[in-house]
């Protein structure tokens, strides 16, 4: 079933309204594949394959008798005692008011489709054009009117008409000619050049366990593909962090696994040298992800603050996710940033507990409009 | 597929009346047929109505329907509207036999149409009303946004088919509390005393209460008493008030209805003298109107079983019949169909001619939902009886639960409390709450339902549904 597009559709009697339902269900589909973006046949569908997705919530509701307790009649074979199968669908009829109005539509979905769903709610926020040294990029901007053209302006044309008849007193349109013909014309205009680099840096510690592991990466892999889909010229730096810190490549940061203490601070240090040396903020919009269960060295923390104070100054955005799978836990890092670094102004922290958590996460963190707020 | 005119069509119709009219005595009203694309009939199908308002409601139908259609996995072949002329749409491609059946079963309805005394209440002149709406909606629509228009649509439509049908249900008397004076009250004084009181106390909160009455039709209700709605909402809940209540008759003789249009087109057809390949074409066709469902009951099939079985009844009766009806062996088949046509509603057929026989040439059982899947069913009964007591009562209200207003200032907290008048079932729990926010979303205050948990037990459950989208059960009273 298309419900993105207008597949299948006449082009008159009939398109407006199913296009419109098409619409509404698009919204709910959006709605519930927020709250699924942690399942697996999600995740493991790859780009090319399709996914399939019940959509709740699209009920005709009416008052109906308990489905359990109602009998009914049919017709055709079978003994008393027999069991067949579920009972044939009434025929679809607008004001049947025989049969429940159950609707569960189950859509399958490219995953571009997914994406494109879901990530029309997002963007980079505090994006600014950055002067790069590449910076030659032109965008065609049709706003002008020109003699000439590929493309005939009539609201111009007849304009020009209206003008000429009324030099020679007439006030009227007609006689339309060569010397009215006016054009739609477009000019180059630079493009603005938004550069920006992402650091994610997570936690790969003896404590984060399987759970918040798989949370970890689920938000880095919606990262990933939201960056990679909406903003083709951001660079992505991987950093994966114990004690120390180091840069790792994209599969080494989603496959490997390691242990050992925690030193949150390893990963900001790291951070920062990166960004000194490739990534000057003059010319890059940069922003900053870790991710980590919270289970710092306790006399690191103060050491953590200090480092993202510092990026603050010169980060779109530096955010913190704290996984915590099942809830509990009293030395965490949220409780230590909640304290001391509420208002800090261009730093956000979350928890998770659960799949279901992850979206308002990334909607946190890639806020349109782009307030940022911080939430507990 | 054989090629046709109009002209061809036109003498199809023209002979065909001539059999309804002069050989079989159907005084069938003008009818209006319309040669007409696909989409067109299916967009008009989905609608119910031609030219109705644009509703996601309708296009939900459209897109599954002709889905269905351009997949191959069926197909309509006639539409037919209640309006006066009567208008039918015919499907462009259908071959010439295709059409000639559809006109002749269109005979059938338009006799339905203009004599059943049930579809007597019914506005043939809606079509006027129709397009007005239409065009209010669309204003509504421009106004207050496209969404919110629909969600309350979706709304009104939730409740909409919730409206009095005549005769179909018997009020309860409101009974007056009274004192009721014995033999030995002078002993008594204080307790009698206290008696008076509460009775006293009592008319009075029966004279308070709103309605008096227990109210049958919901959204009609709602639309004059609810406190917090706009104009153009008001306007939206008479739209679907008014629309709903064409449908209605409609559904109460479906099974008469479409019995009488397949009686109409088999006698015609029969009447025509087809060419052999054109009969075969047509038998196959017929075959697919009247075939058996598996699962459900086709109201094709078992209409026109009942209609025959009373045709028979007429001519050749047993003694029983002979016994049961004293019309029995001694009439014209055709008149006893055409006086059932007149004056039944599909319950009253069914309680009077849902024979074993009947359900036996219809292949009918009874089943029940299994215990660990409900998706699945079992068959319970072929027994007669068994068919009646499920079939019966499904088609006395039509599946439509029986729900009343007893209180629009429930609790004095002006909410809306309604009760289920149920029949040992109660109502399906996750349906009741995600009405009941609908409901509440009209009334703008909390609603509440009373019905019963279930077959086995009688005890009573409440289901409550707030503005905001909550809603709740209760098994103690709010």
């Amino acid at each position: 079933m298309g419900v993105v597009g207008d597949a299948g559709l006449p082009q008159d009697s009939g398109r407006r309204d199913a296009l419109h339902h098409r619409e509404r269900l698009r919204k709910k589909i959006t709605e519930q594949l927020k709250e699924r973006i942690g399942e697996e046949d999600i995740i493991a569908s790859g780009p090319e394959k399709r996914v399939r997705v019940p959509v709740k919530g699209t009920k005709r509701w009416q008052f109906i008798l308990d489905r359990g307790e109602r009998r009914g009649v049919g017709q055709g074979e079978g003994q008393p005692g027999d069991v067949l199968g579920p009972p044939g669908q009434g025929p679809a009829s607008g004001e049947a008011g025989t049969e429940p109005g159950e609707e569960l539509y189950e859509v399958w979905l490219d995953m571009d489709d997914v994406e494109e769903l879901l990530f029309a709610e997002l963007e980079l926020p505090r994006l600014k054009p950055k002067p790069g040294a590449d910076a030659e990029v032109t965008d065609a901007v049709y706003d002008d009117i020109a003699r000439q053209g590929p493309q005939l302006d009539k609201r111009a044309t007849l304009r020009e008409n209206l003008l000429r008849n009324a030099k020679r007193g007439e006030l009227r349109l007609g006689g339309i000619d060569k010397p009215d013909l006016r054009y739609l014309s477009y000019r180059e205009r630079p493009k603005p050049w938004h550069k920006a680099v992402i650091f994610l840096a997570m936690d790969v510690s003896g404590s984060m366990d399987v759970d918040r592991k798989r949370l970890a990466r689920l938000l880095f892999y919606w990262c990933v593909q939201f960056l990679r889909r909406r903003y083709t010229q951001t660079e992505i730096v991987f950093i994966a962090h114990t004690t120390e810190a180091r840069e790792v490549t994209e599969h080494e940061f989603f496959n490997r696994v390691e242990s050992g203490g925690t030193k949150v601070s390893s990963a900001f240090e790291a951070v920062a040298e990166i960004q000194r040396d490739r990534y000057p903020a003059e010319d890059w919009n940069v922003y900053v992800l870790h991710v980590s269960d919270g289970d710092n060295f306790a006399a690191d923390n103060q050491r953590t603050l200090e480092l993202i104070t510092r990026l603050t100054e010169i980060c779109a955005l530096v955010g913190y996710l704290e996984v915590n799978p099942g809830g509990g836990g009293r030395h965490k890092l949220s409780r230590f940033y909640e304290q001391e670094a509420q208002d800090l102004d261009g730093f956000v922290f979350a928890g998770a507990e659960d799949d279901r958590e992850l979206w308002p996460v990334l909607k946190q963190l890639f806020a349109k409009e782009g307030v940022v707020e911080a939430v507990r | 597929m054989t090629s046709y005119t109009l002209a061809d069509l036109q003498a199809v119709d023209e002979r065909c009346r001539e059999i309804a009219v002069g050989e079989l005595g159907l005084d069938v009203p003008e009818v209006i047929y319309h040669l007409v694309r696909p989409e067109e009939v299916y967009f008009a199908a989905a609608n119910g109505l031609p030219a109705r308002y644009s509703s996601a409601r309708w296009g939900a139908q459209f897109d599954a329907d002709y889905g269905r259609y351009q997949r191959g996995e069926g197909r309509v072949y006639e539409l037919i509207f209640n309006t006066r002329p009567v208008h039918a749409y015919l499907m462009e491609g259908n071959s010439l036999v295709a059409q000639t059946l559809v006109i002749a079963h269109c005979l059938g309805h338009g006799y339905v149409f203009e004599t059943n005394g049930w579809l007597g209440s019914v506005d043939r002149t809606i079509m006027p009303r129709v397009l007005s709406a239409a065009e209010r909606i669309a204003d509504y629509m421009a106004a207050h946004g496209r969404d919110r228009v629909e969600d309350f649509l979706d709304a009104c439509h939730a409740i909409a088919v919730h409206q009095p049908q005549a005769q179909l249900v018997r009020n309860a008397a409101v009974s007056e509390p009274e004192h009721r004076p014995g033999r030995y009250d002078d002993l008594f004084p204080d307790e009698v005393a206290a008696d008076r009181q509460r009775v006293a106390e009592e008319r009075d909160a029966l004279r308070r209460r709103f309605p008096r009455e227990p109210q049958q039709d919901l959204l009609g209700f709602i639309e004059h008493h609810a406190r917090a709605l706009d104009d153009w909402q008001r306007d939206v809940m008479s739209i679907v008030h008014s629309e709903q209540s064409y449908f209605l008759p409609q559904m109460r003789t479906k099974i008469l209805n479409e019995g009488a249009a397949v009686l109409a087109h088999q006698e015609i057809c029969q009447r025509l003298f087809l060419p052999a390949d054109q009969y075969w074409e047509y038998e196959q066709l017929n075959a697919g109107v009247v075939g058996a469902h598996a699962g459900r009951v086709n109201p094709y099939n078992l209409g026109i079983n009942i209609l025959r079985e009373i045709m028979r009844i007429a001519t050749e009766p047993d003694d029983e019949e002979r016994d049961r009806w004293s019309w029995a062996g001694s009439v014209d088949p055709y008149e006893q169909v055409r006086s059932v046509l007149r004056t039944y509603d599909d319950e009253a057929l069914l309680r009077e001619f849902l024979t074993p026989k009947v359900c036996t040439l219809s292949r009918l059982y009874a089943f029940e939902h299994d215990q660990q899947d409900s998706r699945w069913i079992r068959v319970s009964s072929r027994e007669a009886d068994a068919i009646r007591e499920v079939l019966i009562p499904q088609h006395a209200t039509f599946g439509i639960p029986h729900i009343e207003i007893v209180d629009a200032d429930y609790g004095g907290r002006g909410e809306l409390l309604l009760e289920h008048r149920h029949e040992s079932i109660g109502l399906d729990p996750e349906y009741a709450r995600g009405t009941l926010t609908q409901v509440a979303m009209l009334w703008g205050k909390p609603c509440t339902v009373k019905t019963i948990q279930g077959r086995d037990t009688d005890a009573p459950i409440w289901f409550t549904g707030h503005p905001d989208g909550r809603s709740e059960q209760l098994t103690k009273q709010p």
